[in-house]
């Protein structure tokens, strides 16, 4: 992801959880958040449990989000020389002590406690950007959407039909004490049974809408969700079965090497030694043969990021 | 944050595989929740935040089992190519699990950040628990945070263990009630810092690390081996029973003598799979130049009166105690004290007169002394330390020896408009801390006592003030290695100040025109000095005997010229002999890559 994108990401995030904008730039956004994204960004709990509990007006936070620090720090630079001494930051070495002492105690502290406007750089990898991330993943994970039709096209009495199909995007992972990652879109019809594949980018070109549209009804289904999802996974795993596993070869053959290092170094050692001490050992030599299998055992793991019924018209 | 499965742990198997060398599992966990929505007819999400989950974890997305992932994670930093090359060997051919045994100062800490990060981007650590010395907690909790944007949490409370990044010290977490809240935790990743802290397999401290369930586990430590060879098998065996076969037969195949290893080659090729160790003298990791000055300052007649006054002192007594060097430390101290400060000499004189009966003749004779400091107006050398501080206009830092010429020194450069503060040994960890953030802002001078100890970086600075020396040269090379260390990209200027016609100069000439200490590499002064106290006295006491016995200038300077001389064969065997212990295996670990490789390698 690089700048715009990012930019671009914050931008979408912001607006789906109705935060105002106070002031935005290519490469930054000042936002009061809505009480949404305040309870995913800032981590308040007990405030907001207080909040909850006594039913007073929220008072959200605001941040400054930085999606280019370099050029941002740039423009700032030089609208500060252009107003040259016009309100300066106050009391900036009172705060910075102030941060200075916190982090004395705690060995660190995040940017923005006690400031009022606490600034974060979104660069790829950085804890705010995360936290996006995760808060997207949080508040996107089922949906219910419909097509709308194309307007023109359709005479105002008829009723077009619309299918309802079962979307996963799902993630696979490679493990063994390395991974590797590939995500997939499966979309099943759950009048049909058809499965495809690349169904997110597909639902991308489409107008979909929360409501039923006026004039579309649905078919129904003769799916269940529990049928569809054992189709996703059959259709998962004959792609699957094309694919190389020398990876996995190689890493049996490892934890094959380890184990017997482990059995040529405890075994001698339970021989010789008497009962009592005995025990000890073949519990470390279990311990050990545990953590081995679990830092090399060649796996396929599977994580569903989102999931969601679709409605479509285009599609049987 | 939010620990909604973690599918990183075995697959529970359901017969279903794609391929028969792999577990395969398909996750079914959203499927209920879907169709309880669909029944009840919601709540369902926003489109736009299903979209962008999709984004994120499309960008997310670890598309290579062995490119590094965590660099494009770090815009703020950027690591050494050794120590990349360290991470990617230990991620690529060590599964996770290495010894880090570089030389201090080559980053090690930054190498084991880089490794746990890796493993944090794949999603292949959630929890990992990081033990050193309490010392160190802040430490690593402020570069893991800053360095590489990791969550990490100092252990301050029992609640502080259920976070997912702990950095704890080993002597709390071995104790109860945390020894078994650890123990019946899963770490994915564990990190021991100083690890040479388990070498003995019989220690609690061992036990413990022996007992705690981890996936990848890195123990770093400079000294692998400090005495026999049983230390390496127990560090090693805490790490990969096996990797060094049982105990007899690593007995059998690689020990000749407690001491001494046998078929090199096949224990360096052992070892070489699990533990990494780079030097300072390997190409590729550069230092800027240490730029030495000798500033001479010349006493004032009544400074010289003092010294020779406590010369004298000294000398007499030393003859009245029948040449006994154990009893004559406190005058020892007096003589190296009277070059460096009137303050010093006085508190040691008070302390001395207090412990010496009341109607000893010894007393008045103390008074006569006191007399000379009286009548001393200035302190030469602080005005020469002035005239520097003022030429470079720049951070400084001044080591002295002595407590009392430290404060005498806040005082002087107070009175002179400079804002100076202290830094000694003997401060809590916060105060510590306090004073490291003052001199990184608003100070332009740090006056320490204290060059041991880990804590003080500090690669902000590069002017260093050698007020008086010490006579052991560990300690001189201590307080040089605070700033000339990775990272300083400033050539470091190291100023020593000496007083003409004391012991002092020769000491100044014994150090760096003798033995050039300023050019030596820590191992090399380490093990020349340690020859050399097997064979003699330690360097100090044999200083301290030149400076009682000699008579005069010309009879020290021979002394001097001697100890010089002895102290370059020493180092001439030390290169020449293969190294006594192990050290001869060690070297050949080292993964620094070529120039061309690490350039290329630094970013992707």
């Amino acid at each position: 992801m690089n700048a715009k994108q990012i930019h671009r990401f914050v931008e979408r995030y912001l607006e789906a959880t109705g935060c105002t904008i106070l002031e935005k730039s290519p490469v930054h956004f000042k936002v009061k958040l809505s009480p949404a994204a305040d309870r995913e960004l800032t981590n308040r709990p007990y405030y907001w449990s207080f909040v909850d509990r006594t039913g007073v007006e929220p008072e959200t936070m605001s941040l400054l989000l930085v999606t280019d620090a370099a050029k941002y720090d740039a423009m700032t630079a030089e609208a500060e020389s252009a107003g040259a001494g016009a309100g300066g930051p106050q009391g900036g070495a009172a705060e910075q002590a102030g941060m200075a002492a916190l982090s004395r105690s705690f060995g660190f502290v995040p940017t923005g406690l006690g400031t009022r406007m606490p600034r974060d750089d979104l660069h790829f990898g950085s804890r705010r950007l995360e936290q996006l991330f995760a808060a997207a993943r949080r508040g996107g994970r089922f949906v219910c959407l419909f097509q709308q039709p194309d307007e023109r096209a359709l005479h105002p009495y008829d009723s077009a039909p619309c299918t309802p199909w079962l979307g996963v995007n799902v993630k696979v992972g490679f493990v063994c004490d390395m991974k590797r990652e590939e995500m997939h879109a499966f979309g099943v019809s759950l009048a049909t049974g058809t499965v495809v594949e690349r169904f997110f980018d597909r639902l991308q070109g489409l107008k979909l809408s929360p409501r039923l549209p006026a004039n579309v009804h649905v078919t129904g289904a003769s799916l269940s969700l529990k049928k569809a999802a054992d189709l996703i996974e059959q259709a998962l795993l004959q792609k699957l079965k094309t694919y190389d596993y020398g990876w996995a070869a190689a890493a049996n053959e490892r934890l094959k090497e380890e184990l017997a290092r482990l059995a040529h170094y405890y075994e001698p050692l339970l021989k010789e030694t008497d009962d009592k001490q005995r025990e000890q050992i073949a519990a470390q030599y279990e311990a050990r043969k545990e953590e081995i299998l679990w830092q090399l055992k060649p796996r396929v793991v599977t994580e569903i990021v989102n999931a969601g019924v679709f409605h479509l018209s285009g599609l049987a | 944050m939010h620990p909604i499965q973690r599918p990183d742990r075995r697959a529970s198997g359901t017969g279903k595989t794609p391929h028969p060398d792999v577990e395969f599992e398909f996750d079914r966990t959203w499927v209920d929740e879907l169709a309880e929505r669909a029944a009840r007819n919601g709540p369902w999400d926003d489109w736009t935040l299903f979209a962008l989950a999709v984004e994120a974890e499309r960008a997310k997305l670890v598309t290579s089992f062995d490119e590094l992932q965590a660099l494009r994670c770090l815009p703020a930093f950027e690591p050494m190519p050794h120590q990349i090359a360290t991470a990617r060997k230990v991620l690529h051919e060590m599964g996770g699990r290495a010894i880090l045994a570089d030389e201090v100062g080559l980053g090690k800490t930054i190498e084991a950040g880089l490794i746990l990060k890796e493993y944090i981007v794949r999603g292949l650590v959630r929890r990992a628990l990081i033990l050193v010395p309490a010392s160190l907690v802040l430490q690593w909790v402020r570069e893991l945070n800053q360095k590489f944007g990791i969550p990490a949490t100092a252990q301050k409370k029992a609640h502080s263990w259920h976070s997912d990044f702990v950095v704890a010290s080993l002597d709390t977490a071995k104790r109860e009630p945390h020894r078994e809240l650890l123990l019946s935790n899963d770490y994915d990743m564990l990190i021991v810092d100083e690890a040479h802290k388990l070498k003995n397999k019989k220690t609690s401290n061992y036990q413990f690390i022996q007992q705690l369930r981890k996936k990848y586990c890195l123990l770093l430590t400079a000294t692998p081996v400090q005495n026999d060879m049983d230390e390496l098998f127990n560090l090693i065996t805490l790490l990969k029973p096996g990797q060094l076969g049982g105990q007899s037969d690593f007995a059998a195949n690689f020990v000749a003598d407690k001491r001494l290893p046998k078929n090199e080659d096949r224990l360096q090729e052992a070892l070489s799979a699990v533990m990494i160790r780079n030097r300072r003298s390997d190409g590729g990791i550069s230092f800027t130049k240490r730029i030495v000055r000798n500033i001479e300052v010349k006493l004032s007649p009544e400074e010289k009166a003092l010294y020779d006054a406590v010369t004298g002192f000294v000398r007499q007594r030393y003859d009245e105690s029948g040449r006994d060097l154990a009893s004559m430390l406190s005058l020892i101290t007096l003589q190296r004290e009277v070059c460096s400060s009137r303050d010093a000499v006085f508190l040691t004189l008070v302390n001395l007169f207090k412990k010496t009966a009341e109607d000893s003749p010894m007393r008045s004779k103390i008074w006569e002394l006191v007399e000379f400091i009286r009548r001393i107006q200035a302190n030469s050398k602080a005005e020469k330390a002035l005239e520097i501080i003022r030429t470079t206009n720049d951070k400084t830092i001044i080591f002295t020896e002595y407590r009392a010429t430290q404060e005498y020194l806040l005082q002087f450069l107070k009175q002179h408009g400079i804002h100076a503060v202290p830094y000694r040994g003997g401060m809590n960890r916060g105060k510590k801390d306090w004073m490291m953030d003052l001199f990184r802002g608003r100070a332009q001078v740090l006056v320490a006592t204290e060059a041991g100890g880990e804590g003080i970086n500090l690669q902000f600075c590069h002017h260093m003030i050698n007020f008086d020396l010490p006579w052991n040269p560990m300690r001189v090379e201590q307080r040089i290695g605070r700033v000339h260390r990775l990272g300083q990209t400033n050539d470091v200027k190291i100023y020593n100040l000496y007083t003409t016609g004391t012991i002092e100069e020769h000491i100044v000439r014994l150090l760096h025109e003798k033995i050039n200490l300023f050019e030596m590499v820590v191992g090399e002064l380490d093990d020349i000095l340690e020859r050399l106290e097997r064979e003699e006295q330690p360097l100090e006491q044999r200083l301290a005997r030149l400076v009682l016995e000699s008579d005069g200038d010309a009879d020290i300077r021979r002394g001097i010229d001697a100890l010089g001389r002895s102290i370059n064969r020493l180092r001439a065997d030390a290169k020449r002999s293969p190294k006594s212990s192990l050290d001869s295996v060690l070297p050949v670990l080292s993964v620094v890559p070529d120039g061309a490789d690490a350039a290329a390698e630094a970013r992707p």
